[in-house]
Formats: structure tokens, sequence, C-alpha cells
């Protein structure tokens, strides 16, 4: 069977168009119509996609063009994958919004736009995409809890977006008034580094990357549940694609550092991503609200996929794209799993939680996994993409690369594990006694599925190799990732007779099920913990009244973060003070021009005008 | 010589427009900003000695017209410049019944 | 049939309108429906005045331009007074008149003839902004608007005592080859149009005309007269003014200036009205800028998609503004919770401003940018190819920002304003949201609507 991608464009607006139709008559059946028509998104473009049916034609929308390209299915799947798995909660959620109807449209719009802009191969459509996902998603942030966050969004997606669109302009200039996408390749000289730079700026921005990142903690935080959600796993990979276009399908920018033999354009995205590893680390560890701390999480992982793709090695960019399938399905789950807590308990905040496992096993269970692979554990997906990424930096001997890359997966130890113990473990809280319930069967599903696929991604990673090794033969790039049975392969020591190093998911998975099989047998052998109410703890004779102060998450890293905690606002400070000026500016020109004198006018057309006669200025 | 005069004007329009602050006294430097620039739009047209540019029985053979356009010109913008004023000075006597002044610092609203 | 009857026809209707009082209203209905009919059915020549021919007598250009920003111009103007009109019935001989001054503009291929309409319009453009019962604030306007006038008419009799001609065609082949001769004139003439045009250091009047509108004024002015005056400054500056050496410079940073310091002044202000009126000053100045490019082509539509969001914008604030007494961003929030149809459509003028796709903004946004970046594209002002745009997609961001900013607080924060719109104005509201959307759809078709207005030369059709 073939069908052209508009066709998915199309069916994906007429599903968002039917969705806010009936979701005016219902609101619950309009966002079951998100359900089954992402799911059918979703299931027609991975069918055709690996059956070859998808083709590029276009019948209705002439006016752009498509071209089916490896690297675009990849992206295609992934994030219709998490739009799918998302739209599970739409249903439970959608009472809370201010627009249910208009959610569930611009819920497939985002979709719809995120589609087209991995399949456009005419960079001025592809942008049309980007700005229209843009657009759709913005008015799905407010529906949130604050306003405030959907400026501060569209002020820095714009601000990427335009600097796709300068470099697309760039590139067109530079083809000789052609916007296919091979011209990305083409462009050579000042141009190149120029269009570099503002390619490298948008995916930065849509990644959420240092410098660039500081709407992502707050649209994260203050959109509603899914919708972080969808925009952690799914929409914050746009920034991935257009930093693969720019990063790795350009190829070297600048000059090589002999040293590292590295190029130069790509060593300032390396150092840029790992600060942004550094820095989403450390922020993510003085969260309270978990929300928050998968916000700056996302951020982190974002950086992982920068350092990768810049390193232009097989293992880098490889784990850099695998990196992108781990993350989003590790970060959909985990943003799901809080979703599911907050719908029930009513708040994310970590010091007002507790012993939720008592009644969400399996919730629990989810973003435990979601967890693991976060912070690079095995047997999880994370784990194999940062192993591989670890060894391409490792390999091109960047040790502060390295160090970060290294601090932040240590550093997500630290904090992915708070919200667990916060949220689900300890005490459970006397106020959520009654009120908490696992989640309904629909909730726990995409869950569930996520958890299985984060497993598998992590045991038997040759499925995805193989798409990996496909997208380099589709890009034409000179690399390629062997597979020696179930291991993948690594780099070669050097020293003769040893062959290359090998990274065998399923027998560390195996070794790791031996160990919690283990550590199981010891639980149930050893004698069970005393359960405990949350009252009953040392208070040195007083009655507890604000029992939150006493959860032990609050202030649980005091101690690190008093280390850098003058530095965090810098970057925000810069931004808004950026926007303060920009209103001084305004204020000051008002007070200048606008002072609704008439002599204003004519005093600015005399000082003009004498300021041009004045010595032969004419 | 003409032209001076009409650039004096203008100029003197102009400062009238910067320094007063009565509602009246903008119009009259309006007007003789005006004033000014039709002056110079005749000048444009003018030289010595020419003739009005009318053809009677007593037109020498070969006239030495001035150029007519100016006049028209000239014409046209007397007139609008009349309009302008009788709308300006009605816009007065409404400023005046709504604040009670006619200069411009009284008023208090920016 | 001739071009003439556009400005006979309103001006008679006008005369008659002021002796028989009760009928003016629907005389006036009637000839702006007239106006913006009698476009589709008028030949493609010049109408020449007086039987002399066209370098000596005063000629009315009739092209595909001069015919696309009548039918724009005519059509917003019928609507304005189409939704209006019941509340200001008193005004109809003075709308009749700013009708016929408004078509004169767009037709007069005659450079005196144009001040002559300049002065009509203005007027008439005097009187209908005495509709916000602010004496000061039009009598600010009254001034400056003469004063730029002068300066136009003082440029004008300099460069016909130069060259001998007023006719605009003419006067461009003269100023070919006398471009340094000719710079002074046309800064003059430059500043005129300035301000009618909203240039920033001469636009002083602006703030307190829209800051104070009211349903009619507001659309008026916003979107009918700035539509119109862009268009025919676009024209000027396109087909006559020779733009090089200095005068360029001035250009370029009047332009540069307006455009940002215009956005950073709505970015400034909290007030809705102050803001619709301060990113018009920006819209405005990327008008003007694309014109002096020699992008005729698309600024032509870009004022028109600017004057058909302006339209909504301000008619919806202004209604908003008379219900709740204010128009203060915080008093006005929630607005659209109770008017959705409303706010739908005003949320659609504003991302059609923001340039975003699916709308009209965005087709126009982006063909005039990709215009500075034809590989043959050579900018006139100076700053290179480049700087523009850049200065272009910085004011799309700060737009944005408080764009967003505003829509966020008028849909999302919950309140009980609930105001009343009149049905009319709410389906021409509403047609008009659909037409941006139907012209954002359809891009190939604007396309080629656009190519017809550039001749095979490349060179923007004015003449």
């Amino acid at each position: 069977m073939e069908l052209s991608i508009e066709i998915f464009i199309l069916a994906t607006l007429a599903f968002g168009l039917m969705a806010y139709v009936i979701g005016r008559l219902h609101k619950q059946l309009g966002s079951i119509m998100t359900i089954l028509g992402s799911l059918t998104i979703f299931g027609g473009i991975a069918y055709l996609g690996f059956t070859g049916g998808l083709t590029g034609e276009t019948a209705y929308l002439t006016f752009t063009q498509f071209e089916i390209s490896e690297f675009g299915l990849f992206f295609a799947i992934i994030v219709s994958f998490v739009f799918a798995m998302v739209s599970f909660f739409n249903p439970f959620f959608i009472k809370q919004y201010k627009y249910p109807a208009l959610y569930s449209m611009l819920f497939m719009f985002s979709l719809a736009g995120a589609i087209g802009v991995f399949f456009s191969s005419n960079l001025l459509y592809l942008f049309f995409f980007f700005e229209f996902v843009v657009w759709t998603s913005l008015f799905l942030i407010p529906m949130g809890r604050s306003k405030k966050a959907a400026s501060w969004y569209y002020g820095f997606s714009a601000a990427g977006s335009f600097m796709l669109l300068f470099a697309i302009l760039m590139i067109y200039n530079a083809n000789n008034g052609s916007f296919h996408i091979s011209g990305i390749g083409s462009v050579t000289g000042t141009t190149q580094i120029i269009v570099f730079i503002f390619m490298s700026g948008a995916a930065f921005t849509k990644l959420g990357a240092f410098p660039l990142h500081i709407w992502l903690p707050k649209v994260l935080t203050n959109a509603p549940d899914p919708v972080s959600a969808v925009f952690s796993g799914g929409l914050e990979k746009l920034g991935a694609f257009v930093a693969l276009l720019a990063i790795v399908n350009m190829g070297g920018i600048g000059f090589i550092i002999p040293s590292i033999d590295m190029y130069f354009g790509q060593m300032i995205i390396a150092t840029l991503g790992a600060l942004t590893i550094v820095f989403g680390t450390l922020m993510a560890i003085r969260q309270d609200d978990a929300k928050k701390l998968l916000a700056y999480s996302s951020m982190s992982n974002g950086g992982y996929i920068l350092v990768g793709f810049s390193m232009l090695t097989s293992q880098g960019v490889a784990g850099g794209l695998y990196h992108i399938v781990a993350h989003a399905i590790a970060s959909t789950a985990a943003f799901l799993a809080i979703a599911a807590v907050a719908r029930v308990a009513g708040t994310t905040k970590m010091k007002e939680l507790g012993g939720i496992i008592h009644k969400m096993p399996v919730t629990y269970m989810v973003y435990l996994i979601a967890i693991i692979s976060m912070a690079g554990i095995p047997p999880m997906g994370g784990f194999i993409s940062k192993w591989m990424i670890f060894q391409a930096v490792i390999d091109k001997g960047m040790i502060f690369i390295a160090i970060a890359t290294v601090f932040g997966s240590i550093g997500s130890f630290l904090y992915v594990f708070r919200p667990l113990a916060a949220l689900f473990l300890g005490q459970e809280l006397p106020q959520f006694k009654k009120t908490v319930k696992e989640a309904p069967f629909f909730m726990l599903l995409p869950m569930i599925i996520l958890s299985l696929l984060s497993v598998y991604t992590g045991v038997l990673p040759g499925v995805i190799i193989d798409f990996i090794n496909k997208i380099f033969v589709d890009m034409q790039l000179n690399y390629n990732i062997v597979m020696n049975g179930f291991a993948i392969e690594g780099y070669t020591s050097g020293i003769e007779g040893v062959g290359p190093s090998l990274l065998n998911p399923l027998l560390i998975a195996c070794v790791f099920g031996v160990g919690v099989f283990v550590a199981f047998l010891i639980f149930i052998v050893l004698k069970k913990s005393k359960k405990i109410d949350l009252m009953d703890t040392y208070t040195a004779g007083n009655f507890v009244y604000t029992e939150e102060h006493l959860h032990y998450s609050v202030d649980f890293y005091a101690p690190l973060e008093r280390l850098y905690e003058k530095y965090i606002h810098i970057m925000k400070n810069f931004y808004k003070s950026l926007a303060n000026k920009v209103r001084e500016f305004g204020a000051f020109m008002k007070y200048f021009f606008f002072t609704n004198k008439p002599e204003i006018t004519v005093f600015w057309i005399v000082a003009l005008m004498v300021f041009l006669l004045w010595g032969d200025v004419l | 010589m003409l032209q001076f005069a009409a650039i004096i004007l203008l100029m003197l329009g102009l400062y009238g427009l910067l320094t007063q602050r009565n509602v009246i006294k903008i119009i009259i430097s309006l007007n003789i900003l005006e004033i000014g620039l039709n002056l110079f739009i005749i000048s444009v047209g003018y030289f010595e000695g020419g003739l009005a540019p009318i053809f009677t029985s007593e037109t020498p053979a070969n006239p030495n017209f001035v150029d007519p356009l100016p006049q028209a010109l000239v014409l046209t913008a007397i007139v609008i410049g009349v309009g302008t004023t009788a709308l300006g000075l009605a816009l007065a006597r409404k400023i005046y019944q709504k604040y009670g002044t006619l200069n411009l610092d009284e008023m208090g609203e920016n | 049939m001739s071009a003439i009857l556009l400005i006979a026809v309103p001006l008679l209707a006008a005369f008659i309108s002021i002796l028989v009082k009760k009928v003016s209203p629907y005389l006036l209905l009637l000839v702006s429906l007239f106006a913006l009919v009698y476009p589709f059915f008028m030949d493609m020549s010049d109408v020449i005045i007086g039987g002399f021919d066209s370098p000596i007598g005063i000629n009315l250009v009739v092209n595909k331009f001069a015919l696309t920003s009548l039918i724009a111009v005519n059509g917003l103007f019928f609507l304005v007074v189409a939704v209006n009109i019941a509340q200001y019935k008193k005004l109809s001989s003075i709308l009749l008149v700013a009708l016929a001054g408004l078509n004169g503009l767009l037709l007069t291929g005659d450079l005196f003839n144009l001040f002559v309409f300049i002065e009509i319009s203005g007027i008439a453009a005097y009187l209908i902004t005495t509709t916000n019962k602010k004496p000061l604030q039009t009598f600010n306007y009254l001034v400056a608007g003469t004063v730029g006038s002068s300066l136009y008419l003082l440029g004008l009799i300099i460069l016909y005592n130069m060259s001998g001609t007023l006719n605009m065609a003419d006067m461009a082949t003269f100023v070919e080859g006398n471009g340094m001769y000719t710079l002074f004139p046309f800064l003059l003439m430059f500043i005129g149009l300035g301000v009618e045009a909203k240039l920033l250091p001469f636009n002083s009047w602006v703030k307190g005309i829209l800051g104070h509108s009211n349903n009619l004024s507001g659309a008026m002015i916003a979107s009918v007269y700035a539509t119109a005056i862009a268009l025919v400054f676009g024209k000027l500056l396109a087909g006559v003014f020779q733009i090089e050496g200095t005068l360029a410079l001035i250009i370029a940073l009047v332009l540069g200036i307006t455009i940002l310091a215009g956005e950073a002044m709505a970015y400034a202000s909290t007030k809705a009205r102050e803001i619709l009126l301060y990113s018009s000053i920006a819209q405005a100045g990327i008008v003007i800028l694309l014109f002096t490019v020699g992008l005729g082509a698309w600024a032509t539509f870009f004022a028109i998609a600017n004057g058909v969001s302006k339209f909504i914008l301000f008619g919806v604030v202004n209604r908003l503004t008379e219900e709740v007494g204010s128009d203060e961003m915080d008093q006005l929030k929630g607005s659209f919770v109770n008017n959705k149809l409303i706010g739908v459509s005003f949320t659609v003028a504003a991302l059609s401003i923001l340039g975003l796709p699916l709308f009209f903004g965005f087709v126009v946004k982006m063909n005039s940018l990709i215009g500075f970046f034809e590989p043959d594209f050579v900018s006139n002002l100076p700053g290179g190819n480049f700087i523009f745009p850049i200065i272009i997609l910085v004011a799309s961001v700060i737009e944005g920002v408080y764009f967003v900013k505003l829509l966020t607080k008028l849909w999302y924060k919950d309140s009980d304003v609930k105001v009343n719109f009149t049905p009319l104005f709410k389906y021409v509201v509403v047609v008009l949201a659909v037409a941006l959307i139907v012209f954002g759809l359809f891009q190939g078709e604007v396309e080629e609507l656009v190519a017809s207005l550039i001749n095979p030369g490349g060179v923007f059709i004015w003449n």
C-alpha cells in the first residue's frame, strides 16, 4: 500500500477539526478523537514507513514538496508515538481546561505541524510547519497553571524560528533561489558559518539548550500535565531535528583543532552542550516541584544529544540519535507518571506529597523505570545512548566534555531519586489516604507500554541501531555502527590482538536481573520495616503543625546547593533585563516623541533639516 | 529677493509653531507658514519684467509671460489653507469650551 | 467607464447629502458600495482630464496597482462605514468627502493633484477624529498634518522649478538623470508624507488620535487611511523618488528606528489601544521599507493584510473599551471568554500580523523577506541586503511577545466582562478573519496575483 505523507498531514488536521466539533458537543468524546487520531497517524506512518509505502507526492498541498527520508521517518515515528501515548491522558485531564474542544484540536494540529517539519524537502515550508507548531502549541500552554509561560515560550520560540528562517533565506540566497533541503550541505565560506550559527541557534532554542533554555522549565512546569509530556518527549525533538541538519548534515565548520581533531564549530556546540548538561543537572537538583525537576532534566538530556552530534563520529552521532529515542520514551513516561500523580493529588510539589506508592504502585514502577533510563543506568535505553556518547567523547580525548557528561549522569542519580523518594516513598500522608487511587487502566496502558519500550531499547538495541545505520546511508554520511550478535561494537583499542570494545546490553541486563533477584530475596528474607505515621516523629516535645517542613525532601541537597545558589539566575536575569531594556527603550521613545504637544513634530522636522543643511550633508 | 522673503516667512512660521503656546497663535503661525509657501510658489514662476499670462488685444507678438502654472497652484493652495484655518479655529473654539483656556500649558492634559 | 467617477460621484453625493440630511447615511452607503464595485468594471487606461495630454494636463492612472489598492481601500472603507454609520449619522457628508479624497490619492498621476487629495482626505480625517471628543488631540493632528503637507508642497515646487513638470511619470524620467539635485526636495516630500504615514520622528499625533479613538475613527484612521497613505507613499517611493546618498541614509535610519522603536513602544505599553497603535507605526515602517527597497508588489499586499487585521483589532478593542470604560489590558482581561467568535477573529488578525502560518500575514511576510534574499537583489539603502531583514525579524519577536501577552490576558483570565457586539459587526469581523485564513491557504493564487503587479522587466508597475 502506498500513501502520500500529505494525506497524513491532512488527516491529522481533519482529526483535529473533528475533535473540535465533537469536543464542542461532548468534552471527553472530543479528546477520545485525539487518541484515535494520533494512534492512526502513528500506526500509519510507522507501518508504511517500515514497509516503504510512504511517498512524498503532493496532490493537495501543491505549494510544497515532501521527501521521505530515513531521518525524517525516524523523528516522525518517535514524535507521533509520543503524541499517541500522551493522548490517552487527554480524556482524564480535559475537564481541567478552559477550552477543552480547542485543546483537542490544537493537540492534533501541533502533531500535523511536526510531521510536516520532518518530511518537508522545501526549506521554506519546513519553516512554515515549524512556525505552525509554535503557534498551535502556544495556546495549549496557558490552559495550565501560569499564563506568563506562554509569552516566554513565544519569545524564545519566535527568536529560534526566525533564526532558522534567516538561515534558510541565506541558503536560498547562496543556492541561486532554491529552497531544496539538500542546499544546506552545499553552502560554503562565510555563508556556511552564518547558516551554521543561526541553525544551531534555532536548534538550541527548540531543544532548550544553554543559553537559550529559560523557556523550557517555565513551559514544562506550567503547561497542563499531558502537554508537558508532549513538549518534553515530542516537540523538543524538533530542535534535535534541526540540530541534526545543522551539526551533522553540514559537516565540519571552521578550522580543525589539531590536538583533538575537532572542527571549531562543533567544538563550540559540544562545549555549550556540556554546559547545558551541567547547568540542567545543577538546576534540577535544587527544585522542589517534580515537574520542574524533570524539566531541567529534560534540558540536560538535550545537552547529551548536542554533545553526541557534535562529535561527528559514528558512535557520537548514533549515540545522539539513540538518546533521542531513549529520552523521548523515558521523559514521556516520567512526565505521564507525574501527571497521573498530579491528577489525584492536585499538586506536584514534592514536599506536599509522600507515600503515593501505597496507592499507585504501577505508576511508581513506571516512574522508576523512566528515571533509571534517564540517569543512564542499565538495563534501560538511556544507558546505551549515554554509553555511546561517553565513548565518542573519550575517544576524541575531550576531557572536560567527558567530565561534564559523567557529571550529568551522576547528577541525575541525585535528582531523579528525589521525586522517587519524596513522591512515592516515605510515609503516606494523611490527606491522601482517601483521595488517592491508582490511575485508571487507560492511563496505565501508555505508561506501561513506554516502560516496556524503555527496557526493550535497553536490552535489544538492534532494531534501532539498524534504523540509525539506514539514516547514515540515507544522509550519505560515512558512519556505521556494527552489531556483533547482541553487542554493539565500539572503538578498537589499537592494541594488537584486542578487538573492538563490545557493549552487550543483553548480558548486562541478565546480570542486572540477577542482582535485582538477589536484592528481592534479601528483601523477602529480612525483617519487614515498621510502618509509622507521619506525625510519629521526633519533634522535641512539640506538636507538629506544619508537617511539610519536616518532609525530608525539603532542602534535601542544601549543602550542595549552597555552592552555586548565587549564580543560578544569571541567564534568567540576563533575559529579564533584556526585556526591561526593550521596555525602557520603548518608554524613552514614547517620552521623546509622543508628548502630545503640537510643536514636537515641528521640532523634529526642523531639527532634522537643520542637521542636514548644516554644512553640506545634502 | 522674493524667495528670500518667502523663506523668511517660512522660518517665521516654523519659529511660531515651535514657540507659541496659544492655540490661536499657533494657527496664525501656520498661516504665516502657508503664506510664505504661497509666496515661494509664486516666486518660482516670476521673473523681472514678465507679463501677466493673459492674452489680450494689447499682448505683444512675442509675449514674455510669467509661468502661469504656479499661480494656478497657489490659488488651490490658498483655498486649502483657508479650509484648514477655518477648521483649526473651530477646533480652537472647541478647546476653549472644553478647557476654558487657549493656552496649551494650562490645559493640564497630556 | 471612466475612473473619474470614483472621485466625482462621492463629491457630488457629499454636496447632495448636505441638502438632504435624512437620506445622507443611505447615500453614503450606496456611494461607498459603488466605489467598491466600480473598480471591478474599470478599463485599464489612463484618464486624461480637460483634454490636455498627460505630461501637461492632469491624468488619473488606472493600472493593476491602482485597481488593487482601490478595491482594498474602498472595501475596508465600505465595511467601516457599514458597521458604524448608525452611530455616526452626522458624519455622512464628511465620510463622502473622505472617500473622494482617498480615491483621488490612489488614482492621481499628478504630484500637485496628490497634494490636493492629501489635504482633502486630511481635512476629512481631522473632522472624523473630532468624534473622539478630544479637540486638543485633533488640533495636534491638524497642525502636524498641515506642516507635513506644506513641506510636501515646498519640495514639490522646488522639483517643479527644476523639471518643469508635475506629472509623476514625467518627473521620474527627469529625476533619473539628476539624482543629486533632487535630494533636498525629496527629503522634504519624504518628511511631509512621513507625517501622514506615521514614520517615527514625525508622528506624535498618532498617540492622541488612535489612543482615544472610537469605533469609527479607530478603524478609519488605523485601517483605511493607513493603508491608503502607505500605498500612495509607496507609489512615490518606488516610482518617482531617486533614493541615493544621504537621502538613502536618512530614510534607512528613519525606517529602522520606526520599526524597532514602534515595537519597543508597543511592548512598553499597557493599554490595548496604545499597543495596537504603536504596532501599527512599526507596520507602517515595514511597508514603507519594502516599497523603498523595490519590493513594491509584496508591500502592497503587506499593507492590505495589515489594513484588514487592524480593522478587526481596532474595531474589537474600541468596542470593548466603550463597554468596559478603560482600555488597560488588566481591565479587559477575560473579555473573550464570553465572546468566543469575536475572540477567535481577533486572534486570527493578531496571528496574521505576527506572520504565523495559515494566515495571510505569513504569505506576505515570508515573500517580502524572500525578496531581500533573491540572488539578484541589491538593496538601495545603506547597510547591505541583510540588515533590514534582521530588523524586521527582531521586531517580529518583540511584536510576538506583546501580542501573545495580550491574547493570553484576553482569553485565559477569568472575568465576567460581557460585551455585546452588534450582529453586523460580528459578521463583518468573522468574514474578514475568514478572508485572512483563505488568503493564507491559497498561497499560490496570491503569488500569481502579486506577480501580475510586476511587469516583465521585474519593475513594479506604478505608472
